[in-house]
């Protein structure tokens, strides 16, 4: 991976290509787990802003780091302009006969803010610690921990249905 | 992880992201009516389909494929020496580079019709004012596209 950072940094297109579809994976997830039906806008823009920002990187190893702090900041910048948000009272509730896991995820995510899918996907897809993701959401640890506690409260609601 | 909703880009969406990304390059997008796999089988035949829609070029040969890496060469008109180009074909995408010139094409099905982009410019990053070629690029790709749009038809 290091020696197809350094040749997407010289400007190769063959290599910006392949760079963008070695990072799809993991910017795909950070999208669309955030931004929702505006995901591959966002991966759009992320990818746009790692390829033509991928000279700056100084350390090619810090690359997943730096890759997924644009891609939160994208993904929350994106949904958050376009932010189509359902109440809670007004979540369908869960069906009964063989509940399909992917569509039960994306609604649950969807009563959810922006800012607060953001901090699931830190914290329960990356593994992130409350002051991490602070530090990467440019926010206070509280607002991480309440933001977390009523994302995870919606989830619990929706599976206990 | 399984239930997350996933982001992807298709070809044409990864095309316009090169084109964003390398100042002197143009790039068209259009929508072909015709079916994708009718449009990719025509234009992932390059010996065939390249000199039959670019008047720009005469021919073109594959010298070496491994996989989806190919090495072509191809000769236009008015110069003198046939033109190497490292080639990344596969399900939807080709890309071409050679030292001095970038060719892209990429498609993805909509439907009974194929969303198409096309690329063309130069492979450079750092060299000043090459941006100001961009519109002219636009024109290289969309002269490109009507070729497509033409064999397509005829054909």
């Amino acid at each position: 991976m290091q020696e197809l950072v350094r040749a997407a940094q010289e400007g190769d297109p063959l290599a910006l290509a392949a760079l963008l579809r070695a990072l799809a994976p993991y910017v795909g997830r950070i999208c669309g787990a955030i931004a929702l039906d505006d995901g591959d806008d966002a991966m759009q823009e992320t990818m746009i802003r790692v390829l033509g920002g991928i000279r700056s990187l100084r350390e090619p190893a810090a690359l997943h780091g730096w890759v997924r702090r644009i891609a939160v900041r994208e993904a929350v910048r994106l949904a958050r302009e376009r932010r189509v948000q359902i109440p809670v009272e007004r979540l369908p509730e869960r069906a009964d006969d063989g509940p399909d896991l992917r569509t039960e995820v994306g609604e649950t995510l969807r009563q959810l803010s922006p800012e607060q899918r953001a901090i699931l996907v830190l914290r329960d897809l990356e593994g992130f610690t409350e002051a991490e993701a602070a530090a990467l959401l440019r926010v206070e640890v509280g607002t991480v921990k309440s933001r977390l506690h009523r994302a995870r409260r919606a989830f619990r609601r929706r599976w206990q249905a | 992880m399984s239930g997350w909703p996933t982001a992807r880009l298709d070809p044409v969406r990864q095309l316009r992201v090169l084109a964003e990304v390398l100042p002197g390059v143009g790039l068209v997008e259009r929508v072909l009516d015709a079916p994708y796999q009718r449009v990719w089988s025509f234009l992932a035949d390059l010996e065939r389909s390249a000199p039959a829609f670019d008047p720009m070029v005469r021919w073109l040969r594959i010298l070496d494929r491994e996989g989806e890496r190919l090495t072509v060469a191809a000769r236009a008109p008015l110069w003198p020496v046939p033109i190497r180009f490292e080639v990344e074909l596969r399900d939807g995408w080709c890309l071409m580079r050679s030292r001095t010139y970038l060719v892209g094409m990429a498609a993805a099905p909509l439907s009974e019709r194929t969303r198409y982009a096309h690329l063309e410019g130069l492979p450079w990053r750092g060299a000043p004012g090459l941006r100001a070629l961009r519109p002219v690029f636009r024109r290289v790709a969309a002269a490109d596209v009507d070729g497509i749009t033409r064999t397509l038809a005829s054909s």
